[in-house]
């Protein structure tokens, strides 16, 4: 079962509590954007293999959205951070970085 | 390869069945292929199979990083059925449908088709005007299915509380050739056949680059060394988006964990598939007496092929209403498989920016049943350049709004 | 004027614990500033309580304080006063950017007490409700089976819990039978 902390309220929700909003640090494309931007807004996903970057939502809770920086294979959790953001703080890489020294933000914005 | 028959049975038993031969041969991988399929599961298997069958291509090596039909062919709830509104979708799984009736016979093994019919709950008033559209739909496809009202149903499924107080049962979509078959023994047959035409089904050999030259595949590196290859047809379901990334482009799919668990085996008590979208559950009994019970995705990219304890709690909640015999039930296993799910719910058949590289992947939540008919596509897309069946199923639709849109794939009952 | 009465008019039941539907309460949504020293002078004035930290509830029988969210707070007054103490926080914050809404006829509010009281909630919401994790004061919105609900407690072994209206008689039916004679877990 996979155990998130919410920043916004400081509660340990299991995931029934919560909602997953998918792929986090997203740019919205608008007006003005080519077919080519509009399908990487709309249906290209970064689909990574190992360390993901999501959006939550706290929906049977304190209702506020946040991030979290996650592990896809082994569901480990380097932790949660503010949706007002729009790339992961320096604790959140550093703690991804101790435990997966490969990774970079750079790779998982353009990985699949 | 010797053929499976009665004669077979009473000659093998008659020296101690000291006589079969092993299904499918375990080669080492040979230096050159002239087209390499990705991913032993059944659309793979299916894939090389009708390559070598339909198209005369039998210079074929399967690759699988685990064991042969050890991913979603291995995990799903083995439900068979065609009843798609859409023209694209209802043409491939209707095709599929078709070719699961003669595979035991095509393939000389036990599939176990059971075409026991398949009925889909109608338990809310969009869903009657959604289901009576389908069967309209498919009347016009050449796909056999009925609107059938509940006193229909409860007379095919005594066991059902039509008159649940929150979802009562107001008709129901009913596919009479839809069905089930025995999972493993699709991937199975398909192997032996590969094998019996010289295709070579490597086992245990991961994937660990895909060679480029001038925009074109030459090859792919794997834990049993460098092979290479003249085409390349990538067939890995949850993985796709990992084989995309090595070949260098991206896919508009991401990977959810489907769940599935099975109760206790009881004494026969429903012999038709049946499938509640709306509570979102679906349910057939296995011929070992288990019923056999398919959730929903976890709303996450996942790769873990585990199952969760609310997910047991969610489905068997939600089928209790109408099933109230279940809550004597107790369950037994639950498990999980990796699905790749696409912005529009429906399969990617579809050439790539890699040349000569194809995938066949985004099959979701609802591949099992499309496993002859996508490796019959897929062959002909790979051999020919083109296929009337994966026409509309290309990656482009995406850029260019062209969607299948009604959830194939969803992370919803199928 | 109509006759207001609560969604269960006063159900009660007994086990393990007693559930009882308290009857019609006073509740405000007060969304804005939770910082605000003048927010919280007007929420402190329709109450008497303290001011609530994060997921803390204050309460003095019928009135009380409970953090909702980091921008939501609600005030709970005696039913009959609800629309006088609405109108005052509104009118007290009129110039700020905050929002005041007497939501008393969307709610439903139980009490749940005895020995047994946190097992009742224990066996039905995925939270931690040991005397040691869960205590006195406390506020907490989860769900409980497939409902969302807030509940607080108001003692060791007393908690008050909401939930909308619509969704009164199953979450009372769920306490009931949580709280069913017998039942009891022993795990807390």
């Amino acid at each position: 079962m996979l155990i998130l902390e919410c920043p916004c309220c400081g509660v340990k929700a299991e995931e029934t509590e919560l909602h997953g909003g998918g792929e986090a640090h997203i740019k919205r494309e608008t007006v003005g954007s080519d077919d080519d931007a509009f399908e990487q807004y709309l249906f290209t996903r970064a689909n990574p293999r190992g360390v993901h970057l999501e959006r939550w939502r706290h929906a049977n809770g304190c209702g506020k959205w946040f991030h979290a920086a996650r592990d896809t294979t082994t569901l480990e959790v380097f932790g949660t951070y503010s949706a007002q953001t729009y790339e992961p703080p320096k604790a959140i890489i550093d703690a991804i970085k101790a435990k997966r020294p490969d990774w970079s933000l750079k790779d998982w914005q353009g990985a699949t | 390869m010797k053929r499976y028959s009665a004669f077979a049975i009473a000659r093998e038993a008659a020296r101690f069945h000291s006589g079969w031969e092993r299904a499918w041969r375990s080669p080492e991988p040979k230096k050159k292929y002239k087209a390499i399929v990705i991913g032993a599961g059944g659309h793979g298997l299916a894939t090389a199979y009708y390559l070598g069958k339909n198209h005369g291509i039998k210079d074929v090596a399967v690759i699988e990083k685990g064991w042969l039909g050890g991913g979603n062919t291995g995990r799903n709830t083995t439900i068979i059925r065609s009843n798609y509104l859409q023209d694209p979708s209802a043409a491939i799984y209707e095709k599929s449908r078709s070719l699961y009736e003669t595979m035991s016979q095509d393939l000389n093994y036990n599939v176990m088709f059971s075409p026991r019919g398949v009925l889909m709950l109608a338990q809310t008033h969009h869903e009657v005007r959604g289901y009576q559209r389908t069967a309209h739909a498919n009347a016009l496809q050449g796909v056999k299915t009925e609107f059938i009202g509940p006193q229909r149903v409860k007379e095919i499924c005594p066991i059902m509380n039509i008159e649940g107080p929150r979802y009562p049962v107001l008709g129901g979509l009913f596919q009479a050739r839809g069905g089930t078959a025995r999972h493993d023994a699709v991937a199975w047959g398909y192997a032996r056949a590969c094998s019996d035409m010289g295709m070579d089904i490597i086992q245990q050999c991961e994937v660990t680059a895909i060679k480029r030259e001038g925009g074109e595949v030459k090859g792919i590196s794997t834990t049993k060394g460098e092979i290479a290859c003249d085409k390349l047809c990538i067939v890995v379901a949850g993985n796709s988006g990992h084989l995309a990334d090595l070949a260098g482009f991206r896919l508009p799919l991401e990977s959810v964990a489907l769940q599935a668990l099975v109760s206790e085996p009881i004494k026969p008590c429903m012999d038709i598939v049946v499938m509640a979208n709306t509570v979102h559950g679906y349910m057939s009994q296995s011929d070992k007496g288990e019923m056999v019970i398919g959730g929903g995705t976890d709303g996450y990219n996942n790769y873990t092929q585990r199952g969760s304890f609310q997910h047991i709690e969610e489905t068997v909640r939600a089928l209790i209403e109408t099933f109230p015999m279940l809550s004597r039930l107790k369950m037994l296993r639950q498990w999980g498989g990796i699905v790749d799910v696409t912005g529009d719910r429906s399969p990617i058949l579809s050439k790539t920016p890699l040349g000569n590289c194809f995938i066949n992947c985004g099959w979701g939540t609802g591949g099992f049943k499309a496993i002859p008919g996508s490796g019959w596509a897929m062959a002909e897309l790979v051999a020919k350049g083109h296929s009337p069946l994966t026409a509309e199923f290309g990656l482009d639709r995406f850029k260019e709004g062209r969607f299948i849109d009604e959830s194939v794939a969803a992370g919803v009952a199928h | 004027m109509s006759n207001a009465v609560s969604a269960l008019q006063g159900a009660t039941s007994d086990g393990i614990a007693k559930v009882t539907e308290v009857g019609l309460r006073g509740m405000i949504i007060l969304r804005g500033d939770l910082t605000s020293a003048k927010l919280k002078k007007a929420a402190k004035a329709a109450t008497g309580v303290a001011f609530p930290d994060v997921r803390e509830c204050h309460c003095d029988g019928d009135k009380g304080l409970a953090w909702m969210s980091p921008d939501e707070l609600l005030v709970m007054v005696p039913y009959a006063d609800v629309v006088d103490a609405t109108a005052r926080i509104a009118k007290a914050l009129a110039a700020d950017h905050a929002l005041a809404v007497n939501v008393s006829d969307a709610r439903a509010v139980f009490s749940i007490e005895g020995a047994g009281a946190r097992e009742v909630l224990a066996k039905l919401a995925p939270v931690d409700l040991s005397r040691k994790a869960f205590t006195k004061g406390m506020f907490r919105r989860t769900r409980l089976a497939q409902a969302p609900v807030a509940f607080w407690a108001r003692d060791e072994d007393a908690f008050d819990l909401m939930c909308f209206r619509s969704e009164a008689k199953y979450v009372f039916d769920l306490l009931t039978i949580s709280a069913k004679a017998g039942s009891q877990v022993g795990f807390l």
